[in-house]
């Protein structure tokens, strides 16, 4: 069962890194995923800025997670 | 006579460049990766830094990148990973990410003891935080 958990974690990372790549050449459709990110940031509720609260706040919490507990 | 139209070129500010930006975020990824975890130095470390890196983001204090209009439906393709990522980490928190069957923060933790995994771990989600508070 752990290699079942180390594969698809692993299987996870090597997508992300295949699909950035995949963004990076010429021409390509597909955004890169600071563009998504970007994207996911325009939104808004009225004024309040809900997209960058969700993706700020999460990376904050990424780092918390695993750098001080 | 012809007014020359305003440029509008993304033009990065000194400190902005990573000739300053990059020696900056590796000191400060130094001393992070020093902290061991759950020590109070680094909940207050990683606690103040990613607030005032947060701060910086919410605020209107830095210069944003041109945002995009629109993605394309291509952009779909990130829910792959994502997808299979969030399986597998549901599915082992959920089991109680045990020894057999750990989530992914369980597996980082032997590898992000020592300091220069950990300084380097701790320069990425620095460096990506730098990125997503410019953008």
């Amino acid at each position: 069962m752990r290699v079942v958990a180390i594969t698809g974690f692993l299987t996870a990372l090597v997508l992300f890194a295949v699909l950035e790549w995949a963004a990076r050449r010429e021409n390509s459709r597909i955004p890169t995923l600071g563009d998504v990110c970007a994207y996911v940031m325009r939104y808004e509720v009225g004024p309040v800025p809900v997209g960058r609260i969700a993706v700020i706040g999460f990376w904050w919490w990424v780092g918390w997670h695993f750098f001080a507990r | 006579m012809d007014q020359q139209p305003e440029l509008s070129a993304d033009v990065p500010r000194a400190w902005d460049r990573p000739v300053f930006s990059v020696p900056i975020l590796a000191f400060l990824s130094l001393i992070g990766g020093q902290l061991p975890s759950f020590s109070t130095a680094a909940n207050l470390y990683t606690i103040g830094l990613g607030g005032a890196l947060a701060w910086l983001g919410l605020s209107h204090r830095i210069p944003r990148r041109a945002v995009p209009r629109g993605i394309s439906a291509s952009a779909s393709w990130w829910l792959l990973p994502a997808l299979v990522f969030g399986v597998f980490e549901a599915a082992t928190f959920l089991l109680g990410s045990r020894d057999e069957f750990p989530t992914f923060s369980k597996l980082a933790d032997p590898l992000l003891e020592g300091a220069t995994a950990r300084s380097t771990a701790y320069f990425a989600w620095l460096w990506a935080f730098w990125g997503l508070v410019r953008r």
